[in-house]
This record gives C-alpha cells, structure tokens and sequence, in this order.
C-alpha cells in the first residue's frame, strides 16, 4: 500500500476563463501523466469531462452542483474512495490530484473541505491554488463578479488565456491583477499550453522533490510587502515578528480573528516560529473561519526565523491584526509561566 | 503588566470599534479604566482584583462580568454592541500546540 502524503491543486477561474483547455494540455504532458483529475461541473448536462482525455479510472466528474456550495461531502467522499482505490492497486498510480472547480465556485470551501475532512486529512496536502484568467474579458469581470475575484485573490498562481486576442487589454488586465493578488506570478498560457512545473509547484509540498518549499508557498506578500488592492474592501498583507510568539498566544490569535472576522477572512498563510518549539516552525493555514491545525516543519527552511503571516482580508485592517497580536502576545507573556 | 489597563489594551478596543464599525471611541477614566464613550451603552473595562480568576472586569450598563482574556473582553464588548452578533465560538478538535518529539 502506497501511503504517500498526496497534494492536491484547485484549478479555479470564472466561466470561459480556459481552465478544461488548459487542463487537456496539462494532461499530455509527461510531467503530468500521474494525476488524478476531479472535475466539477455546474448544470445537468456535464461537458468539460468529455473534452480532457485520461485514463478512464482517474478522472471523476462530480456533476451533483456546484462545489462550493452543495456537494462539499461528495469531495470528501469521492477523495476518500479515491485514497481507497489507490491504496487497493484498483487504478493508476497518481502522486497528484487536481479539483477542476466550476466557473462559479468560490475555492474557499473546497480549501476547508480539504483541511478540515477527517477522512482525508493527514493523506492530502493542499498543493496551491491556481487561477484561470481570460485575458480579453478578465477586466471586466473582476469588476463585475464577486466570485471572480475571490478567484483571483486566493490564488498562488494566475495563468492569463486568451493573450492573443487581448490586445491593450491585456495591460488592464496587468494592473487589475496586481491590485488584486500582488503576491501570486502571473503566467501566460497559449491556446492552453503551459508547462506544468511552473503551475502546479506552487504549494507547501512539492511532490518532485517530496519536501515544502515554504518560502514559495507564502510568496512575495510574506516579505513584507503590503497591497492595496483595487477593490478596496479586498487587501493583503503580511504580519512579520522577529520575537517569537507563544503557542497560546497564537492559539487565542487565530480564535479571535475566526470569532470577529469570520468569512472575512478569505485565507491566511503563514510559517511561526513558535517559543516552545524553536527548532520546528509551525505551518497554519486558514479559509475564512476555518483553521488547519498547525504543520509542523522538521526544519526552518532558510535562516529567516521570523513568523511571517500573509492574510488576504476583505474589510479587515492591517492595523487591527497587528494590535491583536501584540496585545494577546502580551497579555501570554505576563502568565506567571511565562514571566 | 500595570495594573490599570495598558496603552495596547486601548488601542486594541479603539481599532475594534474601528474593525466593527461602530461609531465610538475608548476613553481613559481618572481611575485608569477605560470607557467606550459615544454608544448608547455605558461600558466599562477595568483589570480585575488580584484574588479574582479573571484578569479583567468588563461592566455594561451596570451589570460586571468577568473576563480571562483581552479576547475574551473583546467577545464581551461585541456582544454588548451588536445583540445580533452571534460569536462563532465552536472549538472540537484538541490538537497539540507544541509538535511532539
């Protein structure tokens, strides 16, 4: 039985945005040929599953609803029997799976399901979140759906499509994105084509070298860098200490910020560096209101021990987190165990 | 920590009105305490006696509650503003804080 720890990437994006195109052509490639591919379609006659071309056993159409929305349990279920047969010999060997969502889908449930299911967590690792961009239409639909942005915003990585028929809206396009999701490398597909390596080798866990990239993972926001994001509800940026922080003092961090900021909340990431474990950085990770218990790195990564939290929030201020945890820091530092 | 409520502890309760949207501002009584003024509620947030289990009092109308935690007082104080506001509070799985050895 093959008992490897398994990511699993969401390949999201708004209707006609080129995520099943994309996706055919990631599937020829050899790079690819161990993936396992869940297809979630919106509407009773399912389509995109008959335009990508896999082995019969490793592809799963969930044509029940919308993923964010309805059938979070069916992911769950269908992950677990897909676990399942793997762990069987009953279908291919795949080291990687992706969830194609619908165009509607907010990716934020599905990032929970795959944190919070019991029955899956501790096999599958969230392997990053990639964002279908239609380089002619994109602009207008940031401004327009909510969901596209969201779309955008929660991304690790954003592949445009359509960039031969962009023209000057592609720089449009550009600017909205950066103000959207600074944090996340914008790549070109063409006609679908892109090299799988550089899209989905944006996760905590790379499965070619079988260890975390970190400092990948949480991007170019974790250095510091805060955005101010066109919409102004939208923003992101990091919260960086030098000083360590104490595992109750994170604890009651992340219920407070999950009690008062709840949904707006649309994901956080970070490494800490925790007091009591030194030598082991915590990795958390969060959707909305909906924590994963913290990972645990065997190592630092680099020599860069400070805590560094990137959030992506809508209407929550930069300034209100940093006091938050200064304050409760402080408040664990003056417990007589601590002192 | 002093034993009137700190400057950190002020500005943690000012940038959550500000988080929350209410229109108000915290004020520092003559006795250290501090006061959310500019509500229609009379709240209060004091530390507690030193022989109490809370670290701090928070009073709302009259009425005094003891709090554990600054987060603690910050649930209590948004409750005390927005009756509609339903903490989401559900806690289930026990994890270790610290990684096992």
């Amino acid at each position: 039985m093959n008992t490897d720890v398994i990511p699993v990437s969401i390949l999201t994006g708004f209707l006609g945005s080129g995520k099943t195109t994309m996706l055919r052509h990631l599937l020829g490639q050899p790079e690819f040929a161990r993936t396992a591919v869940i297809i979630n379609e919106f509407g009773e006659i399912g389509l995109d599953h008959e335009l990508i071309e896999a082995s019969e056993d490793s592809l799963i159409e969930l044509q029940t609803g919308c993923l964010c929305c309805k059938i979070r349990t069916d992911l769950a279920q269908t992950l677990s029997d897909l676990l399942r047969r793997r762990d069987e010999d009953r279908c291919a060997l795949f080291d990687r799976i992706v969830i194609e969502t619908s165009g509607l889908a907010d990716p934020a449930p599905i990032l929970q399901t795959l944190m919070t299911d019991t029955t899956i967590a501790g096999r599958l690792v969230l392997g990053g979140v990639v964002t279908t961009v239609d380089a002619v239409n994109g602009a207008a639909t940031l401004e327009h759906e909510g969901i596209s942005q969201k779309q955008v915003a929660v991304a690790d990585r954003i592949v445009l499509t359509k960039l031969d028929l962009a023209g000057l809206a592609k720089s449009v396009l550009l600017r909205r994105l950066e103000e959207f999701n600074a944090g996340a490398p914008v790549l070109a597909a063409n006609h679908g084509r892109i090299d799988s390596r550089l899209v989905f080798s944006s996760g905590l866990y790379d499965p070619q070298t079988k260890s975390t990239d970190v400092n990948a993972w949480l991007a170019e926001e974790a250095h510091g860098h805060a955005r101010a994001r066109h919409d102004a509800d939208i923003k992101a940026y990091a919260i960086v200490r030098q000083e360590p922080i104490q595992a109750i003092a994170l604890t009651l961090f992340l219920e407070a910020l999950a009690e008062h900021c709840g949904d707006d909340i649309l994901r956080l990431k970070g490494i800490v560096n925790i007091l009591e474990s030194p030598n082991r950085p915590a990795v958390i990770h969060g959707v909305q209101h909906v924590f994963h218990p913290p990972a645990w790195l065997d190592r630092w990564p680099s020599d860069d021990r400070r805590s560094r939290i990137v959030f992506i929030t809508r209407r929550v201020s930069q300034g209100w987190v940093e006091v938050l945890l200064e304050a409760i820091g402080e408040e664990v530092a003056d417990l007589p165990v601590y002192r | 920590m002093s034993w009137a409520p700190n400057d950190l502890a002020r500005e943690l309760l000012a940038q959550s009105l500000i988080a929350w949207r209410v229109a108000g501002s915290v004020e520092r009584a003559s006795d250290g305490a501090l006061v959310i003024g500019g509500i229609r509620k009379d709240i209060r947030i004091d530390r507690a006696q030193p022989h109490l289990m809370f670290r701090w009092m928070v009073t709302v109308d009259g009425r005094k509650r003891g709090a554990v935690s600054l987060v603690a007082v910050l649930r209590q104080v948004r409750e005390a503003l927005d009756p509609g506001y339903a903490a989401n509070r559900v806690r289930i799985a026990v994890a270790p804080l610290v990684p096992s050895q």
